[in-house]
């Protein structure tokens, strides 16, 4: 094989035999279902892997293993998630079903599996419940713009013409919840029927993926956003000049690209003029790479951890944020306080940490631990901070949040009294 | 949703070619009686299984229909309550509400706290806090005294709405309309002589409801004392610390902190100023806290039930 592994031989089959290798040929997308507890969120996904087993593109799994959401720890947060993998022809899925509102919250908050869209599952005998108007809400928090409905439990019904009004409701429904309801896609079939009786519900099953596949775009991928590099050494080399390395975030970088340096108060550009691996130059390098820069006129004490380098002007630094916060419970090692406006951790994101001051939004007097809430925080000084990008919060030497910025705010007078 | 637009939206489905209209003929016939049940519904709100049973029935006759469904959702509810028996309720809500001389806090739980968000759901807690107010007033006519009762989810399901309705049929209602398990876990209810106060505080409370206040965490504070006119706030920061520090018991005004995992009330950092202890804080108030209570929704009833 051309790649150079470390691995001995022997210890290589061995965990060959152990661990299947994830090949990525097709593009990755998170989808989620949602719905009430008893119309058969988990009859569907079991169905799901059944049909798609009988392809190849997933292992069967039964209702029993899936139901139970089992707690997970990501970035040292509890959550209960069930998560199932399946390939369709197009696409490769993980599939995430949460039991609360709460762990919904959290799974966007930590990233583990943001959903790029989500499958609103309705029992075509009850029609929507009264909570579905809260699961809507919900799909709208986290950001998921594309729903797809699949009207479940559709045997059950004798009359055929009520799955029509059933579809009518939730069309109306969803159109309250400003999701485009007319063209909404609705797939009516049996979860149950497609693990017990073939013929009846492989095919709804079928065109529900087909409709996913279609209806749900690719997310983003991070190679087309401009590059960044948040930058973790700076190191010096004789004859050559000043490299800085890290692991790079998002994009492409490429031999003679534009820099521009950001972070701690300063700005300035520059051109990379080499890229190294592993001690090997190469001509370019893509997010995920570990990788050393040289830049060309750097000097060691112009740059320091916790600046980035990026393409120039695709990145601004910001001081003042408004974010989702999930706030550790005792259990998870955080707090067993609640704190206050004008509490001031510290934050820390990408290579850089900050103190910051919190303050609360109106309605709330103080957070407790183990809930999620939107904070307003205060950088001391700018750093590089962007909507979409995820941080942690820290106090003394115990992480007491982790959070998700949702949107970037002015710095007004106020904000600079009070630094202690 | 208006008639009209029923009709259109129902005859444009109806028309429209599909594999589900093929089975049948005679477009306007259930037009018809389509918009009879979704009309039916919307008022109703009960599962399209039901209305159109009701509408058959009837002969859709909507107005015994509703009346057949309204007497119907009582048994089903019982018998959906019995078939989600022993399902995890840990979610909910906890309810406070205080009056001039008493106050009561109750806990409902529910199986997801998508529910918990639900209107209908915190409906139920509010029928749930006024009917222990109500038990509490009856209990406590002649007496002036200090009235503390704790009352457990066996005894709560017993008590009566106004129509001689027990509360464990009307939670058996709820959970055939919201189809998921619910359970009354605990109530509390207090009544103070004259000169006495309660504080209350609510976290995580949740917005529109304006006579109960209900969130995740709830907490009740007796005292006696502090600047006129100020109670409300005093008593409010009181309870606000209660719910945040978790204080065990009460301890005493002399009490030194033990530090971080002091559990007694008095000897606590105070919440709202921590370079000071609550015993200091109410010495400066002029007021003396006699007794709390605290709910955390969903938390395990060990020796913290007090």
């Amino acid at each position: 094989s051309a790649l150079p592994c470390a691995v001995p031989l022997s210890r290589r089959s061995f965990a060959a035999e152990a661990k299947k290798v994830y090949t990525r040929d097709k593009p990755h997308v998170n989808i989620g279902t949602i719905g009430h507890v008893d119309h058969g969120k988990t009859t569907l996904t079991a169905a799901i892997t059944k049909v798609l087993s009988d392809a190849g593109g997933a292992n069967y799994k039964k209702y029993e293993d899936i139901d139970n959401a089992p707690e997970e720890k990501a970035r040292g947060i509890t959550i209960n998630a069930s998560h199932v993998e399946y390939t369709t022809a197009n696409r490769h899925y993980a599939h995430t079903d949460c039991p609360g509102h709460a762990d919904y919250v959290k799974n966007m908050i930590t990233g583990t599996a943001q959903m790029d869209g989500c499958i609103l599952v309705v029992a075509a005998t009850d029609g929507q419940m009264p909570q579905t108007r809260e699961h809507l809400l919900l799909a709208r928090q986290i950001g998921v713009e594309h729903v797809v409905v699949f009207i479940n439990k559709a045997d059950a019904v004798e009359d055929k013409e009520m799955l029509e009004l059933v579809e009518i409701e939730i069309r109306e429904l969803l159109t309250e919840f400003g999701y485009d309801g007319d063209n909404t896609p609705v797939v009516i079939g049996s979860a149950l029927c497609a693990l017990e009786q073939p013929e009846l519900g492989v095919n709804s099953i079928m065109k529900l993926l087909d409709i996913v596949d279609s209806y749900v775009p690719l997310p983003k991928r991070k190679l087309d956003e401009p590059f960044l590099l948040p930058i973790e050494g700076v190191y010096s080399i004789p004859g050559r000049g000043t490299v800085v390395s890290g692991t790079m975030e998002k994009g492409v970088i490429k031999k003679g690209d534009d820099c521009e340096f950001i972070g701690h108060n300063r700005v300035f550009k520059s051109v990379v003029t080499g890229i190294e691996m592993f001690h090997k130059s190469l001509e370019r390098a893509e997010a995920g790479d570990n990788l050393g820069a040289l830049v060309r006129g750097l000097k060691r004490e112009d740059v320091r951890r916790g600046m980035v380098m990026c393409k120039p002007g695709s990145i601004l630094p910001h001081r003042k944020v408004k974010a989702q916060v999930y706030v550790l419970s005792k259990e998870e090692g955080g707090r067993h306080k609640p704190f206050v406006t004008n509490f001031m951790p510290v934050m820390f994101s990408l290579t850089w940490d900050m103190a910051c001051r919190v303050t609360l939004p109106s309605e709330k007097e103080m957070v407790m631990p183990g809930e999620d809430t939107q904070l307003t925080l205060t950088l001391r000084q700018p750093m590089v901070l962007e909507k979409g990008q995820r941080f942690t919060l820290r106090d003394g030497n115990r992480t007491i949040g982790t959070g998700l910025v949702t949107d970037i705010l002015q710095v007004t007078d106020e904000d600079d009294t009070n630094w202690g | 949703m208006s008639v009209g637009f029923l009709f259109r939206s129902v005859s444009k489905g109806a028309c429209s070619v599909g594999p589900v209209q093929s089975l049948h003929s005679g477009c306007s016939l259930f037009a018809a009686e389509k918009a009879l049940l979704m009309k039916l519904r919307k008022s109703t709100g009960y599962t399209f299984t039901n209305c159109k049973k009701a509408l058959e029935k009837f002969d859709n006759d909507i107005t015994q229909a509703e009346s057949w469904l309204h007497e119907q959702a009582q048994k089903e509810g019982w018998s959906k309550a019995n078939k989600l028996e022993g399902r995890r309720a840990k979610e909910g809500l906890v309810g406070v509400f205080v009056g001039d001389n008493d106050a009561v806090m109750v806990e409902v739980n529910c199986e997801t706290d998508f529910v918990a968000r639900n209107e209908k759901f915190q409906e139920l807690v509010k029928a749930v806090a006024f009917a222990t107010l109500a038990h509490h007033k009856n209990k406590t006519q002649n007496q002036n005294g200090y009235v503390k009762s704790l009352i457990g989810g066996e005894d709560l399901n017993k008590l009566t709405l106004t129509e001689g309705v027990t509360l464990a049929d009307h939670v058996a209602f709820v959970i055939g309309r919201l189809g998921e398990n619910m359970s009354l876990k605990r109530a509390v209810s207090l009544g103070i002589p004259q000169d006495w106060h309660i504080g209350s505080y609510v976290h995580g409370s949740v917005p529109g409801q304006m006579e109960v206040a209900m969130g995740r965490y709830g907490a009740l504070v007796v005292f006696q004392g502090g600047p006129a006119g100020e109670q409300g706030a005093l008593g409010r920061k009181l309870g606000q610390h209660v719910v945040g520090e978790a204080p065990v018991a009460l301890g005493n005004m002399e009490d030194l902190s033990c530090g971080e995992g002091e559990t007694r009330l008095l000897a606590q950092t105070f919440l709202a100023d921590p370079s000071r202890t609550v015993a200091q804080f109410l010495k400066g108030k002029q007021a003396r806290v006699l007794d709390f209570v605290r709910f955390q929704c969903g938390e395990s009833l060990g020796d913290e039930g007090r």
